[in-house]
């Protein structure tokens, strides 16, 4: 019952956590966000020394995981990097791709377009794509520091779990995010003193904790049972939305809570976690808000249904009270 | 932090005892069972006679170890078990309570004649026990207790006090009764457990009519109970360590997750289907709880995987269960309407809705309220970081 990560893909996660840490962790972030330049001096030779364009989702389950992982340690530090959508670009298809994004409809932005290579975008809905083109030059702002304008342009065929796999590969770069928010919150609450004690003493602290803690804990096991589900083939759309759902949903609740704990000083541009929390917005934005993910969600489970211990087949088939 | 990913599909073993026990609960359980705690005696005789049915296919005790009976069952075996019953509504009865930790807590700390006296009887479904823990000045903080067992000969001790919110024990055969045995130390100090009859001289049970229904809430007083020597399970004056143990049984005991989870399966078919924006609404909130009872109970499974689960992993399982448990029952009656408050027979569901509801106002409160569980999680998280 218990799927181990494999120890290859563990091994890859920490070279990533490691070149990454190397290269400044957050503060590489905060540099290429005021130059953006710097992301192909510094990021691209990074990419080239793991060869992470070389891993395949889906050539099987150490390849999977290391994706996964991957992604989450590239999350931790939110890397200035479209490192999700290039792990989740099918690797043998007859159009070469570099990288995927999930739009709805027409995008109007995408982040990091423009070091993405060739990049399609598949709709979260059909699952139809299209080659995603840059039309004009990044225009950073603070809740969308890296976005390109784009639009759509020529179909092309992609496999039919990218949306699938795109979606379990964002929530383990957010899990990662939310996992350096999470730390920051627990220490700070450890370290700041106030009223003569440290203020995880307070209940209220030690309750703001407690609920982003868990909400990180949600996140952890829904991301790793999806995944393991979308290795063995048994992971549907609604499966995916789910944990989407859930990614936004902790999103939420971590961020939220660990700026309360923080107080003012998780606020100024210089902690992390303005960081961390203002460079996830774009991805828990788009394609889909937290009510159309839901309103999707819904109707995914009306038409396939929904797995657990006690599956839901359908919705109001028809009987009244 | 590596946290290895499950896929909690079930293996053979695990399919084949959810499919046996559903085909007894469908075949000895008479349809509309709402569990063993109604008015009169019906509901309680079928929970025994179900239990004893359990009982002869070695299912009762399957989660305790071969030496004292049980059948070694593997942890996904016992989870199977207690998401089926509860989801059922507890065809145990009361009897779970012996299985899930008095039982466990007499094999650790009792003496050989306590384990060959009583562990026999669990087994058997012929005793049935409550947890005398809560007092009127100890609730939440549970080692303020201060019923007080004295010393009144080489082998006998005096019990007087009162218990209160003890559930089941205008049913129960016994009582895991914490008492207070020295006032001189830490309040953690000087608690001891007694095992104690019911029906010995001066314990008077009444119960306390509440929302849940009947059974669940009752005070016991103890005036001038005579206890003796041979009943004190394990140490004296130690008897947190015992409580602590019981405390980590009860908390991962009860699968409240599966209940939430075959409410909602069964409320699926009386979603709103049209384009309305209300309909919407609720068919969203609807999914976002099938996502929440999802991630409790893959939570839930995460504390019964890691054999050294913290008190916070437990704990925030807990919370996940007991959170979701309220939102469910919230929804029900958002999904039902005006029906959704009958429990006669006009009501849909037979009325488990209405019941759940009641139900779910205590499931943040009893066995440690969901504040406490909240401590627990904040401190288990800060203690990593100090590490």
């Amino acid at each position: 019952m218990k799927l181990p990560w494999p120890a290859e893909a563990l091994a890859f996660e920490e070279s990533v956590e490691a070149s990454l840490g190397e290269l400044g962790g957050i503060e590489l972030t905060r540099a290429c966000e005021a130059d953006p330049a710097q992301r192909e001096s510094k990021l691209r030779r990074f990419i080239d020394d793991l060869e992470i364009a070389d891993v395949d989702f889906r050539a099987g389950e150490i390849e999977a995981s290391a994706a996964a992982l991957c992604a989450r340690a590239a999350g931790r530090i939110v890397a200035p990097w479209p490192l999700a959508q290039q792990l989740a670009a099918p690797r043998n298809g007859d159009y070469e791709i570099n990288s995927v994004y999930l739009v709805s409809g027409a995008p109007r932005r995408a982040a990091h377009l423009d070091i993405a290579g060739r990049a399609i975008a598949v709709d979260v809905h059909s699952g139809i794509a299209h080659r995603l083109e840059a039309t004009g030059p990044l225009c950073g702002m603070p809740l969308d520091p890296f976005g390109v304008p784009a639009c759509l342009g020529a179909p092309v065929d992609t496999p039919c779990d990218t949306v699938l796999v795109s979606i379990v590969l964002n929530a383990f770069w957010v899990l990662g995010a939310l996992e350096t928010a999470v730390s920051l919150a627990s220490d700070y609450a450890v370290e700041r003193a106030q009223f003569g004690r440290p203020i995880v003493s307070f209940g209220g602290v030690q309750w703001r904790l407690a609920d982003l803690g868990g909400a990180s804990s949600a996140l952890t096991e829904l991301a790793g049972f999806t995944l393991a589900k979308l290795i063995e083939g048994r992971a549907t759309a609604a499966d995916a939305f789910a944990l989407h759902l859930q990614m936004l949903e902790s999103a939420d609740l971590v961020l939220t809570s660990a700026h309360q704990v923080l107080g003012a000083i998780g606020l100024c541009e210089e902690h992390d976690l303005v960081v961390i929390d203002r460079h996830l917005q774009s991805t828990l934005r788009r394609p889909l808000s937290y009510a159309k993910t839901a309103a999707t969600l819904a109707e995914r489970i009306g038409a396939e249904g929904f797995d657990g211990l006690y599956p839901v087949r359908t919705l109001g088939s028809g009987t009244t009270c | 932090m590596t946290v290895q990913p499950m896929t909690f599909a079930d293996d053979d073993s695990v399919k084949e005892l959810r499919h046996l026990l559903r085909e007894m609960i469908v075949r000895h359980l008479p349809e509309g069972f709402r569990g063993a705690f109604t008015e009169g005696a019906s509901g309680q005789e079928l929970a025994n006679a179900f239990c004893e049915r359990l009982a002869e296919k070695s299912l009762l005790t399957m989660s305790w170890p071969r030496e004292f009976g049980g059948a070694n069952a593997s942890i996904w075996e016992q989870a199977a078990l207690r998401e089926e019953m509860w989801a059922h509504h507890e065809p145990r009865g009361a009897q779970y309570m012996g299985l899930n930790w008095v039982g466990p807590a007499i094999m650790k700390f009792g003496t050989p004649e306590q384990r060959a006296f009583h562990l026999p009887a669990i087994a058997g479904a012929k005793s049935v026990w409550c947890q005398g823990f809560s007092e009127p000045e100890a609730g939440s903080d549970l080692a303020s207790l201060r019923l007080r067992a004295a010393r009144t000969g080489p082998d006998e001790w005096q019990l007087s006090g009162q218990k209160i919110w003890t559930s089941y024990a205008g049913l129960a055969d016994w009582c895991f009764l914490t008492t207070r045995t020295d006032r001189s130390g830490s309040k953690h100090h000087g608690i001891t457990v007694f095992l104690v009859p019911m029906d010995r001289a001066g314990v008077t049970v009444r119960a306390v009519d509440s929302m849940l229904g009947p059974h669940h809430l009752n005070e016991v007083f103890f005036e001038e109970v005579i206890a003796t020597e041979d009943e004190i399970l394990g140490e004296l004056d130690r008897g947190w360590e015992v409580i602590r143990y019981v405390l980590a049984h009860e908390r991962i005991g009860i699968a409240r997750y599966a209940r939430s989870e075959r409410i909602l399966s069964l409320l699926a078919p009386y979603l709103p289907t049209d384009d309305a924006r209300d309909s919407l609404a609720v068919r969203s909130a609807y999914a976002r709880l099938l996502v929440k009872a999802r991630a409790a109970r893959l939570m839930n499974y995460r504390s019964v995987a890691d054999s050294e689960a913290s008190d916070g992993g437990v704990s925030g399982a807990r919370l996940a269960s007991t959170l979701l448990d309220q939102e469910v029952a919230a929804i029900s009656l958002e999904i039902l309407g005006e029906e959704g408050l009958y429990n006669d027979d006009r009501a849909p569901l037979e009325a488990w809705v209405e019941e759940a509801w009641r139900y779910a106002r205590s499931a943040t409160i009893a066995s440690g309220t969901s504040e406490i569980q909240r401590l627990l999680v904040a401190r288990a998280m800060t203690k990593a970081e100090r590490r």
